[in-house]
């Protein structure tokens, strides 16, 4: 096989390179070159007040900034020992819905889907099935407009902060959203369905499945870190299993777990671990489905995403049809010196938050644990257990089919610190 | 007519925060014509370019482009000239001006009927921080009196003359 060389990997976010190496007909070497320069967003944290935190980590990324939001409010409220009204998490949770819808409704038809139908771009697919787009648009956008009736703007959205919110949002902006939910939930179904006879690449790995997990509710904002192989632990112990080393090649941290290993976060651990926990509509969706679990082909988090779409959307409703907020928005603060970790399920993954505080509320440490940083390693691995199909394959298959598995997982370079050249050298 | 009036970049990457800038300054040169259409202000719109031209007649992007062309140089794109450009939807979540124009005309015969025109600055230097480079900066008020002459000229070919004007500046 003759060197490949891809300028840029499409739809995915931010900029990197992707090198296999082939002797002899082996694939040698795959590596995934962080190149985009680091963002130092730990760095700007320390001198700020406390919430100052919530809305500059949301700018790490304009798909998942409500991610960034929550992980960094729960280690705060933990630093501090504040505890929210129930009709906080509820809001917090309606928050979390809408970014979900936003950013699953993106990857599944607009950055996934093209390359499971044969199409270059979204663009090309717009072409031969522009209902299919206009329908991911319109679910998309509902997403959105959540989070602008909550945060006023759809993406970066204000208002969360820590003990809760700066002020309740209006119930009948709200309730207006209920008649496209109710249409984006019918979509959502269709949209599992449809994904099912999708022409998924063969592709079965023994992850080591790591999540959110709580016993009531779909794990997103509280709960432990549960893993496949059996592990439970808290936010506070998630250090003591999940480390993150620098790679000389990358300006992206790799996660790994103590031992070394790799593992793997994102929508096929949630649906793989808290299953039990979606919502009805949801549950019947995997049920009729007549998946297996758990699902072990990464290219299939398409249908694990849709299945969570459909959840996020009976969530959103549901939530939306019990709000009725009253007393304050937030709790008042007592200032004092800390430390806390907190954790929230991104669309990609398990998002961890560690924050030192002194008596001002004046941050003296961050640190900050992106899903995509721990998941580096493992599509590397993932390209590893591909490579005897890709070097059997022509050489502009084995391109796509490579930039298909890495776009499978939704890598996040941005917050990662950024991703997407391919090149595949033959040595001699 | 329904018009907008939208200042697109990033106010944190230089030379990209020039869209944003004029559209401030013809606001506050021209409060008058600023009254008569829709004025928004988007960092990175992405596929929302499409919910905010949703119901438009007209629009005029103001945005810095990157061009082999004088740095501070001012132009203007028509409906035409737009269309011809080369989408390059190379990232996930950054999805272009011109290739989400190009997506919203193929799915929304209404959004093809909007007259789209795009008038772009110039810029050198988009690295990390913020600050126009001198010379864009001294291009601030050549482009605001363009988009001025664009606005008239539209209002004129519309006789509009109802307010109608919900943006502020960011």
């Amino acid at each position: 096989m003759n060197t490949i060389e891809v300028p840029a990997l499409a739809r995915v976010e931010g900029e990197g390179g992707l090198y296999i190496g082939v002797k002899d007909g082996q694939v040698i070497e795959i590596r995934l070159d962080i190149y985009e320069p680091p963002r130092f967003f730990e760095g700007f944290l320390v001198g700020r007040y406390l919430q100052e935190v919530p809305d500059i980590t949301a700018r790490i990324c304009g798909i998942c900034p409500v991610a960034y939001q929550m992980s960094s409010i729960t280690a705060l409220e933990k630093a501090l020992d504040v505890e929210v009204s129930p009709q906080v998490y509820a809001l917090r949770r309606l928050m979390y819905c809408g970014e979900y819808i936003e950013s699953h409704a993106l990857h599944i038809y607009l950055l996934q889907a093209p390359d499971l139908l044969g199409q270059p771009s979204a663009l090309d697919l717009a072409a031969i099935a522009p209902e299919v787009v206009k329908n991911a648009l319109r679910m998309k956008k509902i997403g959105n407009e959540v989070l602008k009736a909550i945060g006023g703007r759809s993406v970066h959205p204000v208002n969360a902060c820590v003990g809760g919110f700066y002020r309740w949002p209006e119930a009948v902006s709200l309730k207006a959203l209920l008649p496209e939910l109710e249409w984006g939930l019918g979509a959502a179904k269709e949209t599992v369905r449809w994904s099912l006879n999708l022409p998924y690449p063969e592709l079965e790995i023994d992850y080591k499945f790591v999540a959110i997990h709580h016993p009531e509710e779909y794990g997103v904002i509280k709960g432990e870190v549960w893993s496949s192989k059996g592990s439970k632990i808290s936010a506070a112990e998630f250090e003591m299993s999940y480390i993150e080393e620098h790679v000389q090649r990358s300006n992206a941290l790799h996660g790994h777990t103590v031992d070394g290993g790799t593992y793997l976060v994102g929508p096929l651990a949630r649906l793989n671990l808290n299953n039990a926990q979606l919502f009805p509509e949801a549950q019947k969706a995997l049920k009729d489905a007549s998946l297996k679990l758990p699902l072990k082909n990464p290219y299939k988090s398409l249908i694990a995403r849709a299945i969570e779409l459909v959840h996020f959307y009976e969530e959103a409703i549901t939530l939306i049809k019990a709000y009725n907020p009253s007393g304050p928005a937030h709790v008042g603060l007592k200032l004092k010196a800390g430390e806390g970790c907190g954790m929230s399920e991104a669309p990609r993954g398990l998002l961890y938050h560690r924050y030192k505080i002194d008596e001002n509320g004046i941050v003296k440490f961050a640190k900050i644990t992106p899903p995509t940083a721990q998941n580096l390693p493992r599509i590397e691995a993932d390209l590893y257990a591909m490579a005897p199909q890709l070097v059997e394959m022509p050489q502009e298959q084995a391109t796509l089919t490579a930039e298909h598995l890495v776009r499978s997982y939704d890598p996040c370079i941005s917050c990662a610190t950024h991703f997407l050249k391919l090149k595949i050298e033959n040595r001699k | 007519m329904k018009t907008l009036i939208l200042g697109i970049g990033q106010s944190m990457r230089g030379d990209d925060a020039a869209g944003l800038e004029v559209v401030r300054l013809w606001q506050t040169q021209h409060p008058v014509s600023a009254a008569q259409v829709q004025v928004e202000f988007s960092e990175l719109p992405g596929l929302d370019l499409l919910n905010l031209l949703e119901g438009m007649e007209a629009a005029i992007l103001v945005d810095a482009i990157q061009l082999h062309a004088t740095v501070g140089t001012v132009l203007r794109f028509g409906p035409d000239e737009l269309a011809s450009f080369t989408p390059d939807a190379g990232s996930a979540h950054g999805w272009g001006v011109a290739e989400t124009l190009q997506l919203g005309s193929s799915l929304y015969p209404s959004l093809a009927k909007c007259r789209v025109m795009l008038i772009g600055i110039v810029g050198g230097q988009f690295g990390m921080g913020a600050g126009l480079s001198p010379v864009v900066h001294e291009a601030l008020a050549n482009a605001a009196e363009m988009l001025e002459n664009e606005v008239r000229s539209l209002l004129k070919s519309c006789k509009i003359n109802r307010p109608y004007s919900r943006g502020t500046p960011i």
